[in-house]
């Protein structure tokens, strides 16, 4: 992973445009949500565009070709999730679903409708950042080959050996757990949902079997983690599924979430 | 196990014949009465005692008149039996003595004036001498029992005046009615009470297994409807329990209405052996004007208690619910002025930051403003900790209205409690509230799986944590222990700071709504009141309850708190495991459980 200064990553190599500015499209109803993004993705050297409805971003995509969407999921026009499920039918642009709504099963079908990531209002502009980058890289990596080593902190995955490295030390995992970890790794940054994964390394048959996905994953993690009851690799994202902390977070970061705390 | 007999309930309008059958059907089967025989049989016996005892000093002394000794007969069946078998034994004693001793012997007549006199003198004399003998016992039983009676009612409103609540107040009554008439026949006894409806419920009842309990608990329409017409018409009903093991042995139920004034407000139900006819028939009807107390001469003296227990309990029911209500105006007007107070504080917080934030924007719209870069960066810095302050506010709001509506149900999967500790632990950092605190966090590596809703558990472990971060000095560590009970039934888990503690009196008011602990001095916090609104620890204690477990705090002033919650296992925790993917030489065998390591 190449350039990581002045907070613009990937410039260079993620994107066709002419100006060399990855494109970033906001989809959002809110004016006062669409300039605060605006303003704050311009200053990190993004090439933004508004879209106030679902049929204007729609229609954006096709035409601009923006490298990332951001995705408020209240439209006026029509549901943010069947704005997901048309644009996956005809294009792979990274989308990152933004929503005032909290609930688990809002961002479920988000990410398997093929949303990359989804972050809660109100979010702090360092942390919209941050997941657009890891949007922009995944579809970097996507696009090309990926390489036969991964590495994110002490963590190291070597895909053609099939070996696992923490801090230097080789970890022994069953094939299981090394599949599971190999998918993460593979999405890196992006959150993982419980069926997905199961999908993915068990079949579709064990779907439905997310609590012993969660007892297989502590496991996984006494192996892996420095400190298993606080996890900084293989993080938890409560009640949607699991995501690999990605390389290019800047200190082993803990996930966020979006419950607003309360008072005494 | 019983037959009701079929006299009980006549149609809804005739409520008089409905008693004058219970009487009759009653009196056929009780007339068997013991007492007369004895009493009289005392008088026979003594009368040939006394006889033979003057034969045998008539047979060595000279023969003079020794009939004066019946008296001591006499008296002593005036005293120990009263007025009637006193006479019996005076006329008997007459006769015998002219029978016996008066020529010409063993014969009505006498030859002897003179003996004519005597005897009718003795006979006079122990006539009047029984009367009178009788007639001070009488007094004398009179004041015992006035006394007895004081005694026993004055023990009832004492009773009634030390016990603070109604459920209690109730099973208290019941018990002391059944221990004083017992002696009555009385072996079970129940209050009922109208629900806000107007149906009968039996609110309490003792003892609550007897069978001949089973009529006072209202489970038959039957025994549903007598009650009602009790509570509605204020006159007793009752009916005949048959157990069919002993054919014989019949046993009765009654429900007697309790009035104060003219209102019923509620039903003495009691039960018992056949001799309970006699105690409660004998009651004032509700139409008659004389006061129970003012008890009819010829009425049973256990009769005139049973109805001034019953006029006691009516006004001591009627005192309680009163008070119940305005117990319940009191508590609604103090949650009113909690709230108020509460939405008057909300307003202020809101408009605080909002006025920060204005304020600021303003300066840094102003085109003419001179603002260094250092001065735009504090203007800044006050918008986002402002805006800060006004996502927790809104999240109280959320809290409250949430606390309003009542808990949502649990959405409940199964969870790692170690993955929710984490995931709240991993947001307290993020946002800085846990500063440099050192956490200590104690869970054995094999928790099982418990069901549960993983974000109002996680509301759960936030506001014990923020708590905990606010009630303890910032470099003062945090424990966090998780643990379940050695049958697998409960997980338990335990947030314990080393902070200021709660005082003892407030260590459950706490979970209430709005509570918060009042004159709190947080030396760590220069002179800003904790902020909060006192609904944390009550939705926490919601969230549990609806899991179906349960929460409470311990402390000690000075030396931390800690607050234990209990999430319950079901016996169907998943024990089984994901399997093994293809060939895996050393670990063929799948994960044997869920919960193992």
């Amino acid at each position: 992973m190449s350039d990581q200064s002045g907070g613009w990553p990937l410039s260079s190599a993620s994107t066709p445009t002419p100006t060399g500015r990855a494109r970033v499209l906001v989809v959002d109803d809110e004016p006062e949500i669409g300039r605060a993004v605006q303003t704050g993705l311009a200053g990190a050297s993004f090439e933004v565009a508004w879209a106030p409805t679902a049929a204007d971003g729609i229609e954006q995509v096709s035409r601009w070709h923006p490298d990332v969407v951001i995705l408020d999921l209240s439209l006026p026009d029509l549901d943010g999730l069947e704005v997901v499920r048309e644009i996956r039918g005809w294009s792979r642009v990274p989308i990152v679903v933004l929503s005032v709504r909290g609930a688990d099963a809002d961002k479920i079908s988000a990410l398997e409708l093929g949303a990359d990531d989804y972050l809660t209002k109100p979010f702090s502009m360092g942390e919209l950042l941050a997941r657009i980058r890891v949007a922009l890289r995944h579809s970097l990596q996507s696009a090309s080959p990926s390489a036969a080593l991964f590495t994110t902190g002490d963590l190291a995955l070597d895909l053609e050996r099939r070996t696992v490295t923490m801090a230097g030390a080789e970890v022994h995992l069953t094939p299981t757990e090394y599949e599971v970890l190999k998918y993460l790794a593979l999405n890196a940054g992006k959150v993982v949902t419980h069926r997905t994964l199961l999908r993915a390394v068990w079949g579709p048959q064990y779907e439905d079997e997310a609590h012993y996905l969660r007892v297989f994953v502590g496991q996984l993690r006494r192996k892996l983690e420095p400190d298993p009851s606080r996890p900084r690799y293989l993080l938890t994202e409560p009640g949607i599924g699991y995501r690999l902390r990605s390389p290019d977070a800047p200190a082993p970061a803990p996930p966020t979430s979006s419950t607003p705390p309360s008072g005494r | 196990m019983r037959v009701l007999s079929r006299f009980i309930l006549p149609p809804a309008h005739s409520p008089g014949m409905l008693a004058g059958r219970v009487r009759t059907a009653l009196a056929r089967r009780l007339s068997h009465l013991p007492r007369p025989l004895l009493e009289y049989g005392a008088a026979l016996l003594g009368v040939a005692i006394t006889t033979v005892v003057i034969a045998a000093i008539l047979s060595v002394t000279p023969p003079v008149n020794l009939s004066l000794l019946y008296l001591i007969v006499v008296l002593w069946l005036a005293v120990t039996f009263g007025r009637w078998p006193a006479v019996a034994a005076s006329v008997l004693a007459f006769l015998a003595y002219d029978f016996f001793f008066v020529p010409p012997l063993h014969g009505p007549t006498m030859d002897d004036p003179a003996e004519w006199i005597s005897l009718s003198a003795l006979l006079a004399t122990a006539l009047v001498l029984g009367q009178l003998t009788s007639a001070v016992r009488a007094r004398a039983d009179d004041a015992a029992r006035s006394e007895r009676r004081a005694a026993t009612l004055y023990a009832l409103s004492q009773l009634i005046a030390s016990t603070p609540d109604l459920d209690s107040l109730l099973a208290a009554l019941v018990g002391r009615v059944l221990t004083v008439f017992s002696s009555s026949g009385m072996t079970a006894c129940c209050i009922i009470l109208p629900d806000t409806a107007g149906n009968p419920i039996a609110r309490a009842l003792a003892p609550a297994r007897d069978a001949s309990a089973a009529p006072l608990s209202l489970a038959t329409p039957e025994e549903l409807a007598q009650a009602r017409w009790t509570l509605e018409h204020g006159t007793s009903v009752g009916g005949l329990i048959a157990p069919r093991e002993h054919p014989g042995d019949e046993r009765l139920y009654y429900f007697i209405p309790l009035a104060s004034g003219l209102r019923i407000v509620g039903v003495l139900g009691v039960a018992g052996a056949g001799t309970l006819q006699r105690l409660v028939e004998g009651l004032p009807a509700r139409n008659d004007r004389a006061p129970a107390l003012a008890a009819r001469p010829e009425r049973d003296p256990q009769t005139s208690l049973l109805a001034a227990f019953c006029e006691q309990i009516a006004l001591a029911l009627d005192r309680a619910m009163l008070q119940q209500q305005a117990i319940h105006a009191e508590a609604l007007r103090e949650g009113d002025r909690l709230k108020d107070a509460f939405l008057g504080s909300i307003t202020h917080d809101l408009r605080t930051p909002l006025a920060s934030i204005t304020s600021a924007t303003g300066s840094l719209l102003d085109p003419h403003a001179q603002l260094s870069n250092a001065d735009r960066q504090a203007l800044l810095s006050s918008i986002d900790i402002s805006a800060a302050r006004l996502n927790r506010l809104v999240g109280n709001l959320l809290d409250l209205s949430r606390l309003e509506a009542g808990v949502a149900a649990p959405e409940r999967d199964w969870y790692l409690i170690g993955d929710v500790i984490a995931t709240v632990l991993d947001r307290l950092e993020l946002a800085g509230e846990l500063g440099d605190r050192p956490i200590y966090l104690d869970e054995p590596a094999d928790l099982p799986l418990v069901p549960m809703d993983h974000a109002q558990i996680e509301q759960v472990l936030t506001n014990l944590l923020e708590n905990a971060v606010k009630y303890s000095p910032p470099s003062s560590p945090i424990h966090i222990t998780a643990r379940v009970d050695p049958t697998l039934s409960e997980l338990e888990v335990i947030i314990r700071d080393e902070g200021i503690g709660i005082p003892p009196g407030e260590l459950s008011a706490i979970f209430e709504k709005f509570y918060r602990i009042r004159n709190v001095e947080l030396p760590w916090l220069s002179a800003r009141p904790p902020s909060g609104t006192g609904l944390g620890l009550a939705i926490s204690a919601a969230i549990v309850e609806a899991h179906g477990g349960r929460i409470w705090a311990e402390s000690h002033p000075g030396a931390g708190t800690a607050i234990h919650f209990i999430l319950p296992i079901p016996r169907d925790t998943p024990a089984g495991a994901l399997p093994e993917l293809g060939p895996a030489p050393a670990e063929a065998p799948p994960q044997r459980t869920g919960v193992s390591s």
